[in-house]
């Protein structure tokens, strides 16, 4: 039988993988992924705890949070289309127009 | 009255502000005309005062309008004519008309003539406010009135290096003593909740005697400062760079003795504290001998003339302090009209000799002009002591009360005293007026004052010789107010052989100073002039060099560390340095904001974690204590 | 005019704001005008003031804020009276005083506006938050004025001047801030009015702490030794007027603020710090005047007197009796009108010559006599020499807290000699001697603009020292009233023995 405590356990490995990629990755795009990989972490989450409750408004959310992302990461891949069209690199070293 | 009170009290303030419109105009004769005329005016009133008190009638009190009201202090401009200060007032509104004429002449060349005309009725007027204050913050406002005056007459060459610092000095030393004043006023006004004269001697006997004593003690340290008894004596002297008139007023006749009158003023209170009246006395013999033992030795004609006002002011406050108040008065008086004498006489001088101080290159003078050898003459016959001259009967006085109080060494050293005070005022004249007319070496054209000079220095002169005949006259009407003082039967058996005593050493210092001049020039031979003694004096005890090193300097270069080492390199540098490291740290963290995205991830999940790990510790934290306290056991 | 005070403050601000749409020519004119109508308006509430009421006159009162209590509440009485008038007559002196060549002049006098709705507002104001905005906002307009007008270091001195202010009044916000939430607790309601907080009682160790707090924000504005600092370089920088205003009215506000806040508010902790606060002030007094004596900057010698004299109006605030606090606000006044006008004649030395070292000076007197004699006043003035308007002041302040101490008031009447030392030395070093510099040969003596700010200032000088009467009764009342509502607030015993208690009956004159 998978218990509550599985699904849970592999939201937290998602998590943890997306994150990690957060913190190593340069390229933006790898950057994305890594992202998208801790939403669906928190959506595998989200289904397993509305499932054992009984109750479809996390299961409604984690929808909700796939249409959002899918149309982020449309926003997203746009521009990032075009800033590499105009810095010829998506490295995150290169970034810099922030700094302090 | 009230009126002749108000003429004599503000005659000269309207000649001072008179002669202050015209203060930056070239010179106008009228200034000196119209002050001197406002001061004759002034004089007129205070003798129509002094002739209706003598002639019985009441004491003129007057509040003119309120000056400072707060909490319970009510001190308003209050002014009282009894015997005493209408004494003042006729000895300063007399001599200073005196002053005002002659200077009219001594002051004619002077670029400054109607400046000098209104600081000289500003003194007056100051003066004035002192000695008729019937309360003591009134006094306060003449005494620093005067100090005020004082220090613009002395500075009154500006020009000069010397004067301006001789003026400064003697601002400042004066202000030391003024604090002493002012604690005295403190004093006075917490413990009887009054500054009135009235009220706080109608109460003085009410107090704790330690009280009592301590505000003798304040009130003492201001005559000091203004009277230049030792150790706040040093200014006098240097305070003789100012005009010669202003000496002959302010730091002869009038000024100085305002410590004296101060002392006089507040008799009901130092009769009660016997032992600081004993303290004074003693300074001021002490103050006596040591001016005089300066003066034997000068050869500067005001310093030496200076020194002996130092002497005399001495005498003063022996007899004041051992509660012959109306003999110091007596003496106060007397010394007014001869010391003024002598330094205007001093100051023709110094005009015929082209502001030549030395006495060294003069002599010889009484050819080319007799009128001011003679009035000199007179001046310091009165100064010796010898009978009838009014200095005789003053200071035999002051020698009486010493003995009488069987005070023998006061009386001793006042009896030396006035050996060396007939020697050096003889040696001066001596020296000036006789001997060889050395003056034409120096390639000196002595010539006389202009003849009103010396027709407004008559009226000194007369009062020099006469003044003392009015002793009786003057104790009847001062003892009114002043307490009579009881000369026990001893002394009055003695008083002969005193007179005889005094005088003889009159007599000798006077012969000494005639005799040593006639055989050899300069008194003192080079042999001499290398004894420890004569340098000793010569130096002024070296005094003036032991406050330079002690107190002049080291404030400067306590200042200068102060400034450069504390001020701005601790104190500063701390504020400073709290501003860097807060600029610093932000130096140190603007690292983090570098604009890099993985960076800023990276931070951004290390603050992730640290909540997550506080949090879930707050949640726990219970278990973590009895955890914590069970590792600790 | 029921509504002077608010028109007092919110006049020169609304009319800066017009200002802005006159042209450069017409401003300075403009400007003159709006000022010496602010100054009536000031005098107009002087002969309207009541001098035998004890409390608050002209209050004004609406809600700002009902939730926290905060109000618009104003009101004056007779400590607030002169220091209102005082910054109303300054800024007009001010204005005066401004050379026409000042650059950027429009901005200039349209900031000198806007700095007295500030200060007006400061000593009109019964509402602490209210009072906290005014205090804040007065900042802003002086750290222009130095920022943009001031010397080479200008820079530096403005931010010195308005961090280290600021630091101190944020202190003395979280004590305004516990003040109010310990109203709260005692009574259930929210209020920032400073006559509610009157009447709390609060336990003594609240009170040290909360005295603290306000001390910091105080003694940092007046400033007290050891956080005088940022004051020789703000007036080493500021131009003329800055220097002024800062001496005259902004150095003011912090000992207003022990009047007015801290003795009333914590009696018993007042009377606990009486010795340590004496003790800096003593300090305040020596030092400062050391300091000031080894001075080669003229203006940095009238600086840190202001220090050395500031440190006689706290002592005489802490004597804690009506002689004292008297003396002490009085000491304010004459400060502000001495210490305006010194400032003022040094710069008029400084327009001609574009230096303030007394060595380039020297022998002024005979080339410029009536400037001089100006000087010369103002020094004795500042030395305290009586029938001056500087010695009622430090006479009453020196005499109050003579009850408290004998030895310290001896120490801190030294402010006599020290003082006289360093004016004297500096008056001889710049007036006296002979004329050695050739520059120095043709200086020019007053001109109109300057007998029309320093003659006024000098009539005052006189007449306040021979007949301070019209200043000293009104605020003698309003100070026993303060004095009385000490005596009865005070919980310690040593409190109730130190502050006096007050016997209106004598005073129905």
């Amino acid at each position: 039988m998978i218990a509550m405590e599985h699904y849970i356990i592999l939201s937290t490995l998602l998590f943890a993988i997306g994150m990690y990629g957060v913190i190593i990755r340069k390229n933006l795009l790898m950057l994305f992924f890594a992202t998208e990989i801790m939403l669906n972490a928190v959506n595998v989450a989200l289904a397993a705890i509305s499932n054992y409750y009984g109750d479809l408004t996390g299961q409604m959310f984690a929808f909700f949070i796939v249409a959002i992302a899918a149309s982020e990461v449309a926003i997203g891949l746009g521009l990032l289309i075009i800033w590499f069209k105009r810095h010829g690199s998506i490295d995150l070293d290169t970034l810099k127009s922030m700094k302090g | 009255m009230e009126t002749l009170l108000y003429v004599a009290l503000f005659a000269p303030l309207v000649g001072s502000l008179f002669a202050g419109i015209y203060g930056a105009s070239p010179k106008t004769l009228l200034t000196g005309i119209v002050t001197s005329a406002l001061i004759f005016t002034s004089f007129v009133a205070s003798l129509l005062l002094f002739l209706h008190l003598y002639s019985g009638g009441e004491r003129v009190h007057v509040e003119m309008m309120d000056w400072i009201m707060a909490g319970d202090l009510n001190v308003p401009f209050g002014f009282v004519v009894d015997q005493v200060s209408v004494t003042m007032m006729l000895v300063v509104t007399l001599v200073s008309t005196v002053v005002h004429i002659y200077s009219m002449g001594y002051m004619e060349k002077d670029k400054g003539f109607n400046r000098f005309f209104s600081y000289l009725s500003a003194f007056v007027f100051s003066m004035m406010v002192l000695v008729m204050s019937d309360n003591f913050l009134g006094l306060f406002i003449g005494w620093e009135g005067v100090g005020l005056c004082s220090w613009l007459l002395i500075g009154f060459w500006y020009h000069k290096e010397s004067a301006t610092w001789a003026a400064n000095e003697a601002f400042i030393m004066n202000r030391i003593a003024d604090l002493g004043m002012l604690i005295g006023i403190f004093l006075i006004y917490w413990n009887i909740g009054s500054l009135q004269y009235d009220v706080v001697f109608a109460n003085i006997s009410n107090l704790d005697i330690t009280i009592v004593t301590w505000i003798g003690i304040f009130l003492f340290i201001g005559a000091m400062g203004k009277s230049a008894q030792f150790p706040l004596h040093t200014w006098l002297a240097d305070a003789m760079e100012g005009p010669t008139p202003v000496s002959a007023l302010i730091h002869a006749a009038t000024m100085v003795t305002a410590g004296v009158y101060l002392v006089i003023r507040a008799n009901e209170l130092f009769f009660l504290i016997p032992d600081v009246g004993y303290f004074i006395a003693s300074l001021g013999a002490f103050v006596a001998m040591f001016a005089a033992t300066m003066a034997l030795v000068n050869r500067d004609i005001k310093r030496v003339i200076a020194y002996s006002t130092l002497s005399q002011l001495g005498y003063m406050f022996v007899a004041a302090g051992l509660g012959a108040y109306w003999i110091a008065l007596f003496h106060l008086v007397t010394h007014a009209f001869f010391k003024a004498l002598l330094f205007l006489g001093a100051g023709n001088v110094m005009h015929a000799m082209d502001d030549e101080l030395n006495i060294m290159k003069m002599g010889g003078m009484r050819k080319v002009m007799l009128g001011t050898a003679v009035l000199m003459l007179i001046a310091s016959v009165a100064l010796a002591g010898i009978y009838p001259f009014a200095g005789f009967f003053s200071k035999d006085k002051i020698l009486e009360v010493a003995f009488d109080g069987h005070h023998y060494i006061l009386w001793g050293t006042l009896w030396i005293t006035a050996g060396l005070t007939a020697f050096y005022s003889f040696r001066v004249v001596m020296l000036v007026f006789f001997g060889s007319e050395r003056y034409k070496d120096f390639g000196f054209h002595p010539h006389e004052a202009h003849s009103y000079m010396l027709w407004a220095m008559a009226p000194l002169a007369v009062l020099a010789i006469v003044a003392g005949l009015f002793e009786h006259q003057f104790f009847d009407f001062v003892h009114m107010v002043l307490p009579h003082y009881e000369f026990s039967e001893h002394t009055h058996h003695m008083v002969g052989q005193l007179i005889i005593v005094t005088t003889a050493i009159a007599v000798t210092g006077i012969a000494i100073a005639v005799f040593s001049n006639m055989f050899r020039e300069g008194l003192f031979s080079s042999a001499f002039r290398n004894n420890f003694l004569y340098k000793l004096f010569d130096n002024q005890y070296y005094i003036p060099k032991i406050y330079d090193e002690v107190f002049s300097k080291p404030y400067k270069e306590l200042s200068e560390v102060f400034w450069k080492q504390i001020d701005m390199k601790i104190v500063d540098a701390t504020v400073d340095g709290i501003a860097n490291t807060l600029y610093a740290t932000g130096e140190e963290t603007r690292g983090m904001q570098s604009g890099n995205l993985s960076y800023m991830l990276r931070w951004m999940v290390a603050g992730l974690l640290v909540l997550l790990v506080s949090a879930v510790a707050y949640t726990y934290s219970d278990v973590l204590l009895t955890l914590l306290q069970g590792v600790a056991k | 005019m029921d509504y002077i005070l608010s028109v007092l403050i919110f006049f020169p601000a609304l009319a800066g704001l017009l200002g802005f749409l006159i042209d450069r020519k017409a401003v300075r004119s403009y400007v003159t005008t709006v000022a010496t109508i602010e100054f009536i308006l000031s005098l107009y509430l002087w002969i309207q003031f009541d001098n035998n009421q004890l409390g608050m006159q002209f209050m004004e009162q609406a809600s700002l804020i009902p939730a926290f209590g905060i109000q618009y509440l104003l009101g004056v009485d007779g400590i607030s009276l002169f220091i209102v008038v005082l910054s109303t007559f300054i800024t007009l002196i001010g204005i005066i005083s401004l050379p026409e060549d000042t650059k950027d002049l429009k901005e200039m006098l349209l900031t000198l506006l806007f700095l007295e709705m500030t200060m007006v507002g400061v000593f009109v104001t019964l509402d602490a938050i209210l009072f906290y905005l005014f205090w804040e906002l007065s900042l802003v307009p002086m750290l222009y004025i130095i920022g943009a007008w001031g010397g080479p270091k200008r820079v530096y001195a403005s931010v010195k001047f308005f961090l280290y202010t600021f630091a101190g009044s944020l202190i003395m916000l979280v004590g305004m801030l516990v003040m109010a939430y310990l109203y709260f607790q005692a009574t259930g309601v929210w209020s920032f009015s400073l006559l509610e907080w009157y009447r709390l009682q609060l336990p003594f160790d609240y009170q040290l702490w909360l005295f603290g707090a306000f001390f910091l924000g105080f003694a940092i504005k007046v400033p007290m030794f050891p956080f005088h600092t940022w004051l020789p370089y703000a007036h080493g920088q500021a131009p003329t007027v800055g220097s002024v205003i800062l001496a005259a009215v902004l150095l003011k506000m912090g000992s207003y603020g022990f009047v007015r806040y801290s003795l009333p508010l914590y009696p018993d902790a007042s009377v606990y710090f009486i010795v340590p606060i004496a003790i800096l002030s003593i300090i305040m007094v020596i030092y400062t005047a050391m300091v000031a004596y080894a001075q080669k900057d003229i203006k940095q010698l009238v600086a840190y007197s202001s220090i050395s004299h500031m440190g006689v109006v706290v002592l005489g605030t802490f004597a804690l009796n009506p002689e004292g606090i008297t003396g002490s606000i009085f000491l304010m006044i004459s400060h502000g009108i001495v210490s305006g006008a010194l400032f003022l004649l040094v710069g008029v030395i400084y327009d001609r010559r574009h230096t303030k070292m007394m060595d380039e000076f020297g022998g002024l007197a005979s080339v410029m006599p009536r400037y001089a004699l100006i000087f010369g006043i103002m020094m004795m003035a500042s030395v305290g020499l009586p029938l001056t308007i500087g010695f009622v002041g430090e006479f009453l302040s020196l005499v109050g807290f003579y009850k408290v101490s004998h030895i310290l008031t001896i120490l801190a009447g030294t402010a006599v000699v020290v003082g006289a030392i360093y004016m004297l030395s500096a008056y001889k070093k710049a007036f006296f001697g002979t004329v050695t510099k050739d520059e120095n040969k043709k200086l020019l003596d007053l001109n109109g603009r300057e007998y029309a700010t320093l003659v006024p200032l000098t009539l005052l000088v006189i007449f306040l020292g021979v007949y301070p009467k019209p200043v000293l009764e009104p605020v003698d009342n309003s100070v026993k009233a303060i004095v009385s509502l000490m005596h009865q607030k005070a919980i310690t015993d040593e409190a109730k023995e130190v502050i006096p208690e007050i016997n209106f009956n004598e005073e129905a004159r």
